[in-house]
């Protein structure tokens, strides 16, 4: 098949788009449109498209607009909800994960030292009174470290990886 | 008393549609409903006779609308009605372009009564029987060309915009499906004749 355009199809063309076809349309493009086929191709399909567009638009069921604008809406504020919890889920994954790691640390460090308040726990209820240095490795206390001063600064540094990792995902 | 006390609500309004535009959010109820109420059935019209089945053409048009609403730069009163139009079928022939990529899963039973005994007069049965049959020889790209060229009297240049072909392409696409249509509306038109 050629591609081959007629010259007065722009003509065809607007005569249809103002409805001037086929009342107003001179006779001699009539006549044209007769001859050409390109020509009567565009006026046969626009004509029957251009009936059937009235047609269907006449047809049609058209739901409430309010609908679809609140259906919206929602769609929208899900989405900015959705985007908000996204980060906020990956901080609390995070700091979910540093504080995993500090107990299976802490763990691993008592069973290798020896579980010295396992035998503390044995005496408690003899007695009768607690001894939070019990808890603690005595490594942790010849080292000169505090768990008044270890315990914050891990919880500090767990809770500022969960910001960083917050504000990276929410610049993203 | 402040004087801004006086007339809070006013305020507030103004304040609230500032921030909004200057967000870039889309129109507003009222002029959503006008836009709607003068685009609907154009759009579904498009989707009712490319697709040929007005259910789903139901269901396209009414994402098609929220998803216009959900962009984040449709407004009438920045770009112009005629861009919304346009941005509006952009949305309904991905839509449809994405149905008919997907696997047909719908069974008889899903379809509902009236698509098989809708009301028509004898004008409109007549135009269906020629046209309906003709649209549905063709592959769906050259239906939502030739509607959009010959119903919606779109220029090549925005069928392009619309369906995101090439413009030259729009053209030859657009010619070879028009000869074809033509063919088999004069060959049903020669069918139908004593």
């Amino acid at each position: 098949m050629t591609l081959s355009p007629c010259t007065r199809e722009n003509e065809v063309k607007e005569i249809l788009q103002r409805g001037h076809w086929p009342q107003a349309c001179p006779a001699e493009l009539r006549t044209h449109v007769s001859a050409c086929r390109a020509c009567g191709d565009l006026v046969l399909v626009s004509e029957a498209f251009c009936k059937a567009r009235a047609q269907a638009a006449g047809s049609a069921r058209l739901g409430s607009p309010g609908v679809l604008w609140w259906r919206a809406q929602l769609r929208r504020r899900n989405a900015a909800v959705e985007r908000i919890g996204k980060p906020l889920l990956g901080a609390q994954i995070f700091a979910l994960c540093v504080t995993l790691a500090l107990t299976a640390g802490f763990v691993a460090f008592e069973a290798r030292n020896g579980i010295a308040w396992l035998g503390w726990l044995q005496e408690l209820p003899q007695a009768g009174s607690l001894h939070l240095e019990a808890l603690w490795p005595s490594t942790m206390f010849s080292t000169g470290l505090s768990p008044m001063v270890l315990i914050p600064a891990i919880a500090t540094l767990a809770l500022l990886g969960g910001v960083v990792v917050y504000l990276a995902a929410e610049k993203q | 008393m402040p004087w801004e006390s006086v007339i809070p609500n006013v305020l507030a309004r103004d304040a609230q549609l500032e921030a909004s535009r200057a967000a870039g959010a889309p129109m507003d109820n009222d002029a959503f409903a006008g836009f709607y109420e003068r685009s609907a059935r154009s759009v579904w019209a498009y989707l009712a006779r490319t697709s040929g089945d007005p259910a789903l053409a139901e269901d396209l048009m009414q994402e098609s609308y929220v998803r216009f609403l959900c962009a984040s730069h449709p407004d009438p009163l920045v770009e112009g009605e005629v861009a919304c139009r346009r941005y509006l079928f952009r949305i309904a022939t991905n839509l449809l372009r994405d149905h008919w990529r997907r696997p047909r899963t719908s069974s008889i039973e899903e379809v509902p009564e009236d698509f098989f005994a809708r009301p028509g007069n004898s004008a409109q049965s007549d135009s269906q029987m020629t046209l309906g049959p003709a649209l549905m020889q063709m592959r769906p790209r050259d239906r939502q060309l030739l509607w959009l060229a010959h119903a919606e009297g779109y220029s090549h240049r925005e069928i392009a915009q619309v369906t995101g072909l090439a413009s030259a392409s729009v053209r030859l696409l657009l010619f070879r499906a028009r000869r074809k249509i033509a063919g088999l509306l004069r060959d049903a038109e020669n069918g139908r004749q004593p």
